[in-house]
Parts: C-alpha cells; structure tokens; sequence
C-alpha cells in the first residue's frame, strides 16, 4: 500500500505544478501537503528531499521518476549521474543484434 | 467514405520544442525538415482532420484505473500540460463524430476501448501534432495508449487495433480526407540509469522493418525484449497501431537521426497511401 502512496504522493505533487484544464489541477507546489499520504520515513525523506537515487531505489516508477526529476528542475545529465551507481550489467540480447 | 490521405510516424521527445537547438544543427534540420514535410504534404492533400495515437505518459490516468486504449471524444482536449514546454497552452478542436464512429466500430471488431470526453495532452501528442498545424487548429481525435505501466497490451494487439481503426476511419462518411498519426519512440530511456543511452541498432533494425512489411519479428517480441532497447521503447505500439491502421502499405524512413542531447532515436517514417499520386 505504502509504494502505491509514494507514487500518488508523487503524481499529485508534479500534476499541481503542471498547466491543467480545470480547477482539479494547477494549484502549485509550492503548498503541496504531503502529510496526508501513508509514506514511510524513507519514503517522506526522499520525496522532501527530492531525492531521485532513494526515490529509483524505493521503487518509483521510471517515467514519474522522470517527471518528478523533471518537475524538481534536475536536467537528465543531473540525474543519470545519481542513478549510474545502480545500472546493471545486461546480459541479455536482442534479435536485433548481430 | 473517408480515406486517409496522410499516414506517418514521428518521435516525440519533448527536447524537440524545449531544447531544439541543442541538438547538432544537421541532425535537426534532417529531422524536423522531415516535419515540414509532411506539414506541406497535409495542406497538399487537404486534411480536414486527424488522428494520434501515443503513450499515456501519467498525465489523464494513474494506477486506480489505467486503460490500455484511451479514445478522446471531447469537442475538445486540452494541452500542453507540461509548464516548461513551449507550445502554447490551448483548446484544441477535437472531432466528436469521427471519434465516436472510432470507438463503436473498435467495439464492434472486439476491442474494449477506454473513453474520455476531455483529455489532457502531453508532449506525448503536443509535440508531433504542433510541427503538423502550427496554429493547432486541425481537428484532433487524440488515442492515448498504455506503452509504460505492466501489464501491457501486447505489441500484435496494438498492430490488431490498428487495422480495426483504419477501417474505422475508411468507414466514416462524415469526413473525406483524415490524417493517422503514431508518435513516440524510438529507442531511448527514461527515469534509468540508462538515460541518455540511445540503441541505433534497434532502430534502424526497426525502420527497416516497417519498410520492407517484415513485421512477424517485431510483433512477437515479448515486453522484456522491447526494454533492450529502451523502456521507452514500448512506444511501438503508436508506430504498430498505425502501420497496421494502412496495411500493407509499407513505410518510407524519412529521417532517422540518433540524437544524444534529446536522448532518443529520432525518426519520421511515411506510409505512401495515396500511390496514385492523387491529391484533395
């Protein structure tokens, strides 16, 4: 249930920011509350941190990662080199490759 | 009836309006004259109205509820929504009556597509459908698909839906001359450790695919194969879903550029549907 919260968590606070249609989105983040979200301790560090290697490493799903890293004002070359310490090798090959 | 006059393939990474000039200035201008292109070949041909599919990117749905095809029916749809990118914020004329002939006749053929009367649009559509009417006045019929969130639909069934939406749209008598359109990928990743990472190989593995109509290879490669080459590569299924909206015209690659600083495997690929030459 707790992950399923972070990504909520997650999604409302870069939805907040964003240029929505109607009344239900775009209020802002800078008075987001994440109180009201059923995170863990490491969950709330990271996310009020902004904390894009302990968010990948919690569990967060790459494209909200890429929107909240994003939406954090990290550039992809920011982020790449928080999260190269935890690629890993790939073994596996494609039809594609000869 | 109407027919489709336009039928292409583009990716979509939003750094092609927020960061343009990043890219190096051939690769750019290789890839978005293939753009302008197509922008003067939709006005040749009098194309009253279009339709694109691309991927659900967490902008209208989230894990309560995630359909796998998403119809936009509105009158219209909204976008872009993403604060930073440099497309105007507008209403954009959607075609109620030609996405709701879409969604009947895919019902009928044995898909179970979502509905919306109002979606939201990301770079996902924004991006391709703003290089195609720069005044973003073209009546759109929006699709987004599930290419991100497990379980997927698998890529055959988005070629499957592709075909039944082709003759959705032929069977629609309220248009003459309508555009499909698949945006996103080709290979790239995003929110890894991978990013930034581009697999030329697959790409043009792929392209050279579409253009030779050797689909079989590509339309049973499970999801773990996809992700070799990017989890943004799950985008196919726009690219598939189109192809087979035009089956069997095969595709013409008009551009293919690796572009490092926009991360992912650019390219524009065309499918001739109009061999007569014939024009509105």
């Amino acid at each position: 249930m707790s992950l399923y919260q972070l990504h909520r968590c997650v999604y409302d606070w870069v939805r907040a920011g964003e240029v929505a249609s109607g009344a239900a989105g775009g209020a802002g983040r800078e008075s987001f509350d994440s109180s009201g979200y059923e995170l863990t301790d490491d969950e709330k560090k990271a996310f009020e941190t902004k904390d894009i290697a302990a968010m990948y490493q919690l569990g967060l799903h790459e494209v909200l990662l890429n929107r909240f890293a994003r939406a954090a004002g990290f550039a992809r070359d920011d982020y790449r080199k928080l999260l190269e310490p935890f690629a890993k090798p790939e073994e596996r090959r494609g039809r594609w490759q000869r | 009836m109407a027919e489709i006059v336009l039928a292409y393939c583009s990716s979509h990474a939003p750094m092609m309006s927020s960061a343009r000039m990043a890219a190096p200035q051939e690769q750019r201008e290789n890839f978005l004259g293939a753009l302008d292109y197509i922008r003067e070949l939709a006005g040749e041909r009098g194309v009253q109205a279009c339709v694109v599919l691309s991927n659900e990117h967490f902008t209208n749905f989230f894990l309560e509820n995630f359909p796998q095809i998403c119809i936009g029916l509105g009158e219209k749809n909204w976008g872009p929504t993403e604060e930073w990118l440099p497309i105007d914020k507008v209403w954009i004329p959607g075609h109620p009556g030609m996405a709701d002939h879409i969604a009947r006749h895919t019902l009928q053929s044995g898909f179970d597509p979502a509905f919306s009367h109002l979606l939201e649009l990301d770079h996902g559509i924004m991006t391709v459908y703003y290089e195609l009417d720069h005044d973003m006045k073209l009546p759109l019929v929006p699709i987004v698909q599930n290419c991100a969130v497990p379980p997927l639909m698998p890529v055959r069934r988005a070629y499957e839906f592709g075909k039944a939406l082709g003759d959705a749209i032929r069977s629609y008598d309220g248009l003459a001359r309508v555009a499909v359109i698949g945006a996103g990928g080709l290979s790239h990743w995003i929110g890894s450790p991978r990013v930034g990472d581009i697999d030329e190989e697959f790409d043009r593995w792929f392209l050279e695919r579409l253009a030779n109509g050797d689909l079989e290879q590509v339309l049973d490669m499970p999801d773990s194969e996809i992700e070799l080459a990017g989890n943004g590569n799950h985008e196919m299924r726009s690219w598939l879903a189109v192809a087979g909206a035009v089956a069997p015209t095969l595709a013409t690659t008009l551009a293919y550029e690796p572009i490092y600083p926009w991360i992912t495997g650019m390219a524009v690929a065309h499918f001739e549907t109009m061999l007569d030459g014939s024009r509105a």
